[in-house]
């Protein structure tokens, strides 16, 4: 048969393997962008509460050692208040002792020269460039310690890209896992689709195996299980198919014995009738003996290169003569290919025909085109309809019947093209691609 | 030649009897095989055995007879065309294999085969100094002038002269020539011998006293 050609047909199916990888990947990444959102959020949170908390304890530490210090350093006038010049804004901390009146009394080195905040301001509080926490020391001075807000934010930045890093990274890596799991377990499909492809039922001794996965184990147990009615099946045809063959061949035998003896038997005026009359007999046994072979259950074409002249030379014809394509040579089993073009002919010589031309346009095709009075077009495209369906009861006579049988055993098919010359009826038997070179033989 | 055909399919039996006749053949028809069994010692030149009959299997029979000793050319005729069908037939002990329908010519030629074999040489013509017997055609020629036989001159000189170089008896002849001839003298083989010797050459056929009958091995 021609899987080949079928296969080139089927369009391309979607995988499994690749959608499902596909999905894995769209989800991790979704999964992964997600809960690096969270994750950066949680973080940044927390930033914010540990600067502040740090902040705060800045200003315990730093207002209980002004508490006891901050009046001397105030009346000496402390050399850090009077040395500093900056803005401030460069530097990641600084503080502030504002008096009452809200003058700051003191400062660290790079704090800037003008207050923070108001001083009756305690608490946190924000200004554009610093996070700010006061705290209120006795006779109305205000202790404010500030952190740079371009530092906080890049804390907050390290810490939220780290944690969107490590979420994709193991995005990613949960991607790559999954694939390499999705892979191994769907080996075992790949696994069952060989031991298919090897397994024939109709051997005794043929397994599937077990299955690998529990899932593929109904898979197994249903294909076993058509295997085995299958094997019946065809033990079944086969003995009838022995017994039809006694059955039809050992009457013909008989029939064609007793019309010998007859012929040597009889007068002379008869002789002609019943030579005419065992030819027929051992047409009819050329038609039974390939239709027993064709319907043999199990039983594939025995494919050759066959000689058309050869063939035709030995088929019984009378009434019609029939040109060969010299040299022409078609890859078939010969006693199908007999039996279709023997029935072909009949065809042809029952409409009228008395000559018909046998070409082999490729090595899996013969055409054979007869003189007669074809068919109409309209008649010839139904023909070929019901061929098509294989609905030959009622549309076809048995010997297309018969001819497309033999032609899709060889996994082709029979074709009623248009006549060159628009006259008499062509058919083409495509046999369809054979597997392997075969040798010549001159059947 | 003498044949033994097992057949049980009427029309075919009958047909091949009176073809094999037709053709010059002594031919027992029997449609079972304990029928067979009752020929069991007769001598045949050959069996012409069908592989499905209602009594058992003729592929076995075949086989049985093989392991008996029993050396007689047998030819299988069976619907069964598969391949491993022809093989078995053939490992069975069978000389040759028929598959149903055949033409009743091709299984004459076969017998003529299997007659050239018995009588060791590969065409159907066979020469005895200056007697020539064509086997095919049933003829026998003295220095290339064609000698008129009767039918049962022919049967006994088929018989010596498939089995040359060997004495057959006297018994074994008149099987081998008068089975199913009624009314056979009890002298008919003598006269029919010395008609031959008379139409062939004195030479050709040897009298072995109180043994039987005898034809020198072919020329090569």
């Amino acid at each position: 048969m021609t899987a080949g050609s079928t296969d080139a047909a089927q369009p391309r199916l979607p995988s499994i393997r690749r959608r499902v990888a596909r999905a894995l990947l769209g989800w991790s990444l979704f999964a992964g962008l997600a809960v690096a959102l969270a994750v950066a959020m949680a973080v940044q949170e927390e930033v914010d509460e540990l600067l502040d908390d740090t902040l705060r304890a800045s200003a315990d530490v730093l207002g209980g050692l002004l508490a006891t210090q901050a009046d001397g350093m105030v009346a000496g006038r402390a050399p850090m208040a009077r040395t500093s010049s900056g803005n401030g804004t460069d530097e990641r901390f600084a503080w502030q002792l504002i008096g009452a009146d809200g003058a700051v009394l003191l400062r660290s080195p790079r704090a800037p020269a003008e207050p923070f905040r108001a001083p009756h301001g305690a608490g946190f509080a924000d200004t554009p460039h610093w996070r700010v926490f006061g705290q209120a020391l006795g006779g109305g001075r205000l202790l404010v310690v500030a952190q740079s807000r371009t530092e906080r934010a890049e804390a907050r930045f390290e810490a939220g890209i780290h944690a969107v890093l490590a979420a994709l990274a193991v995005g990613l890596l949960g991607y790559v896992s999954l694939r390499a799991t999705l892979r191994h377990e769907l080996a075992p499909l790949q696994t069952l689709s060989q031991r298919l492809s090897g397994f024939d039922p109709l051997q005794g001794s043929a397994s599937l195996g077990g299955a690998e996965r529990a899932e593929l184990a109904p898979v197994h147990g249903a294909i076993n299980g058509l295997a085995q009615r299958l094997a019946r099946r065809v033990a079944s045809e086969r003995g009838f198919s022995a017994h039809a063959a006694h059955a039809l061949r050992t009457p013909l035998a008989g029939i064609d014995a007793q019309l010998a003896v007859a012929q040597r038997e009889c007068p002379p005026a008869l002789l002609p009738r019943l030579t005419r009359v065992r030819d027929a007999t051992r047409r009819l046994q050329q038609v039974v003996a390939a239709l027993l072979a064709l319907f043999r259950s199990g039983a594939e074409p025995q494919r050759q290169r066959v000689a058309l002249d050869a063939l035709v030379g030995r088929l019984p014809l009378e009434g019609i003569t029939v040109q060969v394509q010299p040299g022409a040579v078609v890859d078939a089993d010969p006693d199908l290919l007999a039996a279709a073009l023997l029935n072909l002919l009949d065809n042809s010589l029952r409409h009228g025909a008395v000559h018909a031309r046998l070409d082999a346009p490729a090595a899996d095709c013969v055409r054979l085109h007869d003189d007669g009075p074809g068919v109409p077009s309209a008649r010839r495209q139904a023909l070929q309809a019901a061929i098509g369906d294989a609905r030959y009861e009622g549309q076809t006579g048995l010997g297309l019947m018969l001819a497309d049988v033999v032609a899709r055993a060889h996994g082709g098919q029979l074709v009623l093209p248009e006549p060159d010359d628009g006259r008499g009826f062509v058919v083409e038997l495509r046999l369809g691609a054979s597997g392997e070179p075969p040798s010549l033989t001159s059947h | 030649m003498r044949l033994l055909l097992i057949e049980d399919d009427l029309i075919l039996g009958e047909g091949l009897r009176d073809f094999l006749r037709t053709d010059g053949h002594q031919v027992e028809w029997v449609e079972r095989l304990e029928q067979a069994e009752a020929f069991r010692g007769d001598p045949f030149d050959a069996l012409l055995v069908d592989w499905q009959l209602p009594d058992g299997s003729g592929r076995d029979w075949i086989a049985a007879r093989r392991a008996r000793g029993d050396m007689t050319p047998m030819l299988m005729l069976s619907a069964r065309d598969l391949l491993g069908d022809r093989v078995a037939g053939l490992d069975s002990g069978a000389d040759d294999y028929l598959v149903k329908p055949f033409a009743p010519e091709e299984l004459a030629a076969r017998l003529r085969v299997i007659g050239r074999r018995r009588a060791g040489a590969s065409q159907a013509l066979l020469r005895f100094g200056s007697v020539q017997i064509d086997l095919a055609a049933r003829a026998a020629s003295v220095d290339g002038v064609r000698a008129e036989l009767t039918a049962r001159e022919w049967g006994l000189l088929e018989a010596l002269a498939l089995r040359a170089g060997r004495i057959v008896s006297k018994p074994d002849l008149e099987h081998l020539v008068f089975t199913g001839h009624s009314e056979v003298s009890s002298n008919a083989l003598e006269v029919h011998v010395s008609s031959l010797r008379r139409k062939l050459g004195r030479d050709l056929i040897e009298t072995v006293r109180g043994m039987g009958y005898r034809i020198d091995a072919p020329a090569s």
